[in-house]
Formats: structure tokens, sequence, C-alpha cells
């Protein structure tokens, strides 16, 4: 599905991603795991065309993407859900996944797909009225969630959905990545949750100070001292 | 009492010009959180190059009007390029500092264009007043509020309820996430500083026209009355730059009856003072929480 390929992006002088490759297959979900500053959000902003890489390639099954305008990448079928989620506080529910649409021009179908957000996220209907900047933590991940999905992307890259939100909601959001990918979407995840993580993902990639350690199956990633010891904590030994 | 009502009626029609030039200044910082300090001298000079055609050739009033707002538009489209898209975002100070530049720039441009101090202006409409009443109102200044509220509507349907609008909100709401869902932001970004400049050239032509002439001041006069009207609406408010012009001209007209057109000014400036320490973000506008120029 995607393909990148020795990729280095830079802030300044400083290297945030020092040759980064790394494969997500097609129709499976694919997990980054890093230490915070590892260069996960770097990566996920250079894939969706907002930072510029000095160097390397970045192919979705075979086009190009390095070079595109992040609007091109939309419409090329990449969506992201950014960290922190950035939904637009003062449009309300509605205006937002209409905006995830903006690339789209079939006004029926895309009313047709707000529908279908509403259905698959009752909470944004009770809602829809509402401006998103006055929605809970849960509630805007949901919506930048169905706000990327109005593009109907054939990728989608989350970066950390579950990030300071309660057990629970998390709970919710990996169950609706998983109902996402058994639809046929590729999911590329960032998460520092990586108990949740192994529930779902197929493939694990480790990223420490902009370079790629650890690439393997959910498997052999509970099976990896190291990673057990910084990620997994010591629930596993315990229980 | 007839005097007041003719004053505030007066007051309405300047006030409808000032409104113009609100709105276009209000679309710029509204989208951009900048000021655009050049916003008046864009005007101007598609003002000039309207009035050069008009004094060496005899252009008819649609030509002058059409040139005006077409030259505002490219010299807006000329101003975004130079100081807003370059600056990164927050760069506040530095954008406005470097339209200060072009200002300058464009006031000596348009004097070389036409080197005297005034010229004469094609007149919109040489009609009698009409009586409405006791009051008198003239036929051109009708037609400057009719030009405001069309124009005004016109944006607002823009910007509420088409595409382009909703990407331009997106973009207002948070840039990185508007890019994110596929809108072109630097495109956007011209077509608003094109599309305010243009209304500002609306908005100049109807001016030069009521006054029959124009002189270099006019860009500097633009932009402060625009600025005034803008603030005590409120920043990047549609309705508060409504507002904002109407109650200028209403307040400038009543105080010029009774003080002079010396004291008029000074009260403009009076009004805005007053509106910045009692309600900083305008009429309509949140409160700008220093936002506005120093961003993180």
């Amino acid at each position: 599905m995607l393909d990148v390929a020795d990729l280095v992006t830079a802030y300044g002088k400083i290297e945030a991603l020092k040759g980064v490759s790394l494969h997500v297959g097609k129709g499976q979900i694919t997990c980054l795991l890093g230490p915070n500053g590892a260069g996960k959000t770097t990566l996920m902003m250079t894939i969706a065309g907002i930072l510029k890489p000095r160097r390397g390639s970045i192919r979705l099954e075979g086009t190009e993407l390095v070079g595109l305008s992040p609007a091109r990448i939309v419409a090329n079928g990449v969506a992201l859900v950014p960290e922190n989620r950035l939904v637009f506080p003062q449009m309300d529910v509605r205006e937002n996944l209409l905006a995830g649409a903006y690339q789209r021009r079939d006004k029926r179908e895309i009313a047709a797909d707000v529908e279908r957000m509403y259905a698959r996220f009752p909470h944004l209907a009770e809602r829809r009225d509402q401006l998103a900047g006055t929605l809970s933590g849960g509630e805007q991940q949901m919506l930048a969630v169905a706000r990327a999905l109005m593009s109907r992307p054939r990728l989608l890259l989350m970066d950390e959905p579950s990030l300071g939100l309660a057990p629970l909601v998390v709970a919710e959001i990996f169950r609706i990545i998983a109902e996402l990918n058994r639809d046929g979407t590729s999911v590329f995840l960032v998460e520092q949750n990586a108990h949740m993580a192994l529930q779902v993902a197929h493939h694990f990639y480790l990223v420490e100070q902009g370079r790629v350690t650890f690439d393997g199956s959910p498997g052999a990633l509970a099976e990896d001292e190291v990673i057990q010891r910084a990620y997994l904590g010591t629930r596993r030994t315990g229980a | 009492m007839i005097d007041f009502a003719q004053n505030t009626l007066d007051g309405v029609m300047a006030g409808s010009s000032y409104a113009l030039l609100a709105l276009g200044f209000t679309l710029i910082f509204g989208v951009m959180r900048r000021l655009n300090l050049s916003f008046g001298p864009s005007i101007m000079v598609g003002a000039y190059l309207g009035t050069f055609l008009y004094v060496q050739y005899g252009a008819p009033s649609l030509v002058v009007a059409l040139v005006a707002v077409a030259g505002a538009a490219l010299a807006g489209i000329y101003v975004e390029r130079l100081c807003f898209a370059p600056m990164a975002a927050g760069a506040g100070v530095a954008s406005m500092v470097s339209s200060f530049a072009i200002w300058m720039q464009l006031e000596q441009a348009a004097i070389l264009i036409l080197p005297r101090h005034t010229y004469a202006f094609p007149p919109l409409s040489t009609a009698a007043p009409l009586a409405l009443g006791p009051l008198l109102v003239r036929p051109d200044h009708l037609i400057v509020l009719a030009c405001t509220a069309v124009l005004t509507a016109a944006i607002s349907v823009l910007i509420y309820r088409t595409r382009y609008g909703l990407g331009l909100r997106a973009i207002i709401n948070d840039t990185v996430a508007a890019h994110l869902v596929g809108v072109d932001v630097k495109k956007s970004l011209i077509v608003a500083f094109a599309l305010a400049s243009a209304i500002g050239g609306v908005a100049g032509y109807l001016v030069l026209a009521v006054d029959q002439q124009v002189t270099p001041m006019f860009g500097m006069w633009a932009t402060i009355k625009g600025l005034i009207a803008m603030m005590i609406g409120g920043l990047g408010s549609i309705p508060g730059a409504v507002v904002g012009g109407l109650v200028l001209g209403i307040v400038e007209m009543h105080s010029q009856w009774h003080f002079g057109p010396q004291i008029r000014d000074l009260v403009a400036y009076g009004l805005l003072f007053a509106c910045l320490v009692l309600r900083p973000g305008g009429l309509f506008g949140a409160p700008p929480a220093g936002e506005t120029m120093i961003e993180k």
C-alpha cells in the first residue's frame, strides 16, 4: 500500500527522520511505536505533505507522494487524523464533516456519507449543530476520525488517537479502527499505548531518534525484551 | 429634529462606503490574522489607473469602474505575494511593516502615473437630490448604499454557503487541519486577498465618483477609514464591518455639523480610542487577547 524509503526530514539542521524505510501492507493495520521526540509525528506530517522531506520517497501503490501538495495527497486517497485532533473549533460538527470532503465534488454522495458518519458515530449525530470546540476530547477525536473518513481514504493515517482520552473512549476508538480496517481501509497508526495496539495491529515498527529499530509481527514485538520493558511495562511478567 | 435626521441619513450614506472598506479589510484580517496597511494604497492604484484612462482618453464611467476594481485586485495580489506569502504564519509584525513599505511604494507609483495633486474623477450620477419628505438624499449616495448592501450579502453567501467559503473558514479555524482535509491554502489566500482588494476597489471607485476628484492622499484615507470602521465593528467580523462603518459615518456627520470638519476627524479617533478601551475586540468581535499581532 505505502512504501516509505530512506526518508529524511529536517527542521533546519536537525534531522528528525534520519533515513526511515517502512512498508504499510494493504488491508492491514500497521502500528508505529516510539518514545516522544522519536520522529513519529514528523513522519506522519511528511507523508501527509505538510512537511517536505530532504530526501527519500513515499509511494502509495506506486504513485510518488513526495512533492505533491497536501491537497493532492488527500485526493490520492490518504487522510491523516492529526495529533491533538485539530478539529475546526468555530465550525459545527456538520461543517467539519463537509470540510473533510473538500476534495470531493459529488454533493449527493457527500450528504449520504455525512449520514453514514452519524450512523457510525451516534454521539456526533446528537451534536451535529454544535461547534466542534465545545465537544469533549473523546467526541473531538471521533469527529477528527469521521472528518478524515469523509475524503474516502484508501489509507488512513492516525497520529496518537488515544492521547489524553479516558480508557473507555480509547477502547471505543480502537474498536472503530478495527471496524474500519474490516471494511477495507488500510491503517497506519502511531501509538504510545502498545497494549491497545497489540490487540488490533498486524505489523509493528519501532522508531527511535529518527531511525527504525524494530520491524516485526505482534508476536515478535511481545517477545522482544527491550520493547517489553519500555512499552509493555511489567504487566506481562507480573501476570 | 430635521437636522438630526438629515445628519443621520448623510451619516448612513457616508458610512456605507466606510463599511465597504471595512469589509475588504476585515476579510483579509479574518483570514490572515494580519494587518494589511497597503489595503488603501492598493485601492488607490486601481483608482489612479481608472483616472488616467478618464483624463487621457475620456474613458466612460463603466471602464473606469472596471479598471479601478481590477487594478485594486491586482495590486492586492502583488501585496499578498510580496508581504504576506513569504512570511511564516504568525509573523504579524513583519508583514505589517512590509505592507507599510509597499504602501509608500504604491503611493509613489500613483504619483508617477499622475504627478499633479488633484485630478477629476467621472461622477456616478449628476441627478438632482431626491426629496424624502423633508429630507434630501443624493442619488449617487443611494447607489453607494445599494452596492454596499449587495456586496455584503454576496460576501456572506460566499463565506457561509459555498465550498470556497467552507475552505476559507477552515483556514481561519486551523491552517494545518485545512491542509489536511485538502484545502488548497495558498490558492484560497490569494483569492481572498484579490477579492478583498476588489471590494476595496469598488468602495474606492464609489467614494471617488461621489467626490469627483482623486488625490494621492486617497490611499491613506482609505486605509485609515477602513481600519477605524473595522476596529469599531470587530476584527474579522462581517456584520461588525458594516455596523462599524455606519457608526463611524453617523458619528462623523453629526460632529461635522456641530463642530466643523477638523473636529470631525478628532471625534472619529476619539470614538476609536473609546472603543479600544471599552471593547478591545470591537462591537462584534471577541477580545483579541494579544493573539492578533504576536502569536506564540
